[in-house]
């Protein structure tokens, strides 16, 4: 199961830190607060029981509408073990008001890039990064295509049924069937 | 005057000087003990040099900024994004089988295994297994494909040094394995060969013949291309002690595949977690000794030879049967049973217009791919499209390392370091 080693290994280790943790389609996933999510990847980077010494990515899924039950992202991280051959998947989640998690590039150099992504294409800030910018879209860019409230896909189409989404009122036509549905 | 911070890489960011600088140092009467940072940071003329997007042995529209004293690289900056399309958004509004052909764009040169990768990533969710004869002529293909990217890689990479002929030679025998792509799939390069759940159609006759073709030539092939520069004084020269990655550096950048395997790490994919029945074929992982330029380029030439190895080991052992899975929930009912029922008809069209539904989910799939890992963290929330798909492209990471490398090399050995990691920008924008 792979992550296993990474879950069991904080159980013991950090008991306080780990919230929830979940397998399924033979992988395991640990939930974790932010607060400890620096110790944790530096513990995993440097016990010698887990050594999961190379980062893998970091980005973050946008669930909007579970936002007042639940936080509304998950950044994800996953780490990678070569030694003991492994990938371990850690995931915090954060509000839409407050999207913002520790950077962990000091742990990782790799995680660099990685949250420059994440934070250009979902918008999660990462505190403590030393050159924060977008990098795949240009930096006057608007926006964070990833999240699922970015309007992306062309341009609205106007039908009888949707004139008053798809056109502003001045250029609506007056007398259309259906025009005022 | 303190070095620049490595920022989370675990050992000393810089080498020693290089010899050029010796005598340099003693001329600028610097104390014994700095190093190539503090030297050229004493330098009060530095200069800001941008090379690219345009630029041709940058191979894409990869820009970097470098700060220079003299002929010195100081620091490199590179900018990414020039080729960026938002694919992982465009996963998000398309069916899974439908998502195929973007994958193909992705890492340009080895379209099969973006496909691969996904598939792999989708049939993991639905908990079916592709039948064997469809996962050996995945093999052969993606090694194959190994084989084209490695060869477009060595010819490049050569050229940006001035090796015009090896250029010429790489893609006279490249052309080979895209005739292959071509009889398989209709196209040379974006084939959407591998579909989920299996392959888009078993191969036709000629391939038996092509593939054997390729199995006998190519050995020797190989030989002609090593013999044009492995020993090749200039290109030593250029390459030996250039860029050199430390293991712990390339661990920390999340460097894969022969960038890693070249600073000594032995780990490859293909044997750590097998994958479409790797585990069959036997096969070794070259892994080189410094981490060089030079290891980086023998590493690849020595794969060429192992993915031969593991394409012979496929072919002769190719099984028979069918190579796409039954199962009801992604392949389309046999033509037969729509002229009698009902149901199958009925499935038969809401697997065309609606696509496969996949259950709820997350998985990280990743496979080797010539440039290193490549993965896919598919998210799904049991409807017919992705919810949220990341690719963990290996160039990107790869290339994040590339100002850690060049960092107080000369500004002529930065090309040489770039196409040592063998980026795509298709890859690395995605």
């Amino acid at each position: 199961m792979s992550g296993a080693r990474a879950a069991d290994l904080l159980e013991r280790e950090l008991p306080a830190a780990v919230r929830r943790r979940e397998s399924g389609f033979g992988e395991v996933t640990v939930w974790i607060d932010r607060a400890d999510l620096v110790q944790v990847s530096t513990l995993l980077r440097d016990h010698p029981d887990a050594a999961y010494t190379t980062p893998v990515f970091v980005t973050a899924v946008d669930w909007p509408d579970r936002e007042p039950v639940e936080p509304r992202f998950d950044v994800v991280y996953a780490l990678r073990s070569l030694q003991y051959n492994d990938v371990c998947r850690l995931i915090v989640q954060v509000t839409e008001d407050d999207p913002n998690v520790p950077s962990l590039e000091l742990v990782f150099a790799g995680m660099d890039w990685h949250e420059r992504e994440c934070f250009d294409l979902l918008g999660i800030g990462f505190t403590g990064h030393h050159d924060l910018k977008r990098i795949l879209l240009p930096t006057d860019w608007d926006g964070h295509p990833l999240r699922k409230d970015y309007a992306s896909f062309g341009e609205p189409i106007a039908f009888t049924h949707n004139l008053e989404w798809a056109l502003p009122a001045q250029e609506r036509p007056r007398d259309m069937p259906g025009g005022s549905r | 005057m303190t070095a620049l911070p490595p920022r989370g890489s675990p050992t000393a960011p810089l080498d020693p000087l290089s010899e050029q600088y010796e005598a340099g140092r003693e001329l600028l009467g610097v104390e014994p003990g700095l190093d190539a940072v503090d030297l050229v940071q004493i330098g009060e003329n530095t200069m800001e040099l941008n090379m690219g997007p345009m630029h041709p042995s940058t191979h894409g529209v990869l820009r970097l900024v470098l700060n220079l004293d003299g002929e010195v690289v100081r620091e490199c900056r590179p900018d990414i994004g020039y080729l960026h399309t938002g694919f992982e958004k465009d996963f998000e509004r398309h069916t899974y089988q439908q998502c195929i052909p973007y994958t193909d764009r992705m890492d340009y040169l080895s379209p099969l295994f973006n496909n691969l990768g996904f598939s792999l990533a989708v049939e993991r969710l639905l908990g079916i297994e592709v039948p064997l004869r469809g996962q050996y002529l995945r093999v052969i293909m993606c090694e194959l494909c190994r084989l084209a990217s490695h060869l477009l890689w060595y010819g490049t990479s050569a050229l940006d040094l001035g090796a015009t002929t090896a250029f010429v030679y790489a893609w006279r025998d490249r052309e080979k394995l895209l005739d292959i792509n071509e009889l398989v799939s209709g196209v040379r390069m974006h084939t959407s060969f591998i579909r989920v759940g299996g392959l888009l159609a078993d191969v036709p006759d000629p391939f038996y013949e092509m593939v054997g073709a390729v199995i006998k030539t190519f050995p020797k092939l190989i030989d002609e291309h090593e013999l044009l520069i492995t020993k090749n004084p200039i290109w030593r020269q250029r390459t030996v002690g250039l860029g050199v990655l430390s293991p712990e550096d390339a661990m920390a950048y999340g460097a894969t595949g022969p960038v890693l395997r070249g600073s000594g790490v032995p780990y490859d994919l293909r044997k750590a977690h097998p994958y479409s029945s790797y585990d069959h074929f036997d096969f070794d992982v070259p892994i080189g000794r410094t981490g060089d330029v030079y290891d980086r380029y023998l590493v690849r030439m020595q794969e060429m030879r192992e993915s031969l190895k593991i394409i012979t080991q496929a072919f002769e052992n190719l099984p028979d049967g069918p190579v796409n899975t039954t199962d009801r929930r992604v392949a389309l009912p046999p033509r037969n049973e729509l002229n009698t029922s009902m149901e199958s008809l009925i499935h038969h069209f809401k697997l065309v217009t609606e696509g496969m539904r996949v259950p709820a989910g997350q998985v990280y799939e990743a496979i080797e791919s010539p440039r290193g890992e490549l993965g896919f963290y598919l998210v799904s929330d049991g409807t017919n499209r992705p919810y949220r798909c990341k690719v963990r492209a290996p160039s990107f990471s790869n290339l994040s390392a590339l100002p850690h490398m060049v960092r107080g090399e000369l500004i002529a050995d930065v090309v040489a370091v770039i196409g040592s990691i063998d980026i795509v920008l298709g890859d690395v924008d995605r």
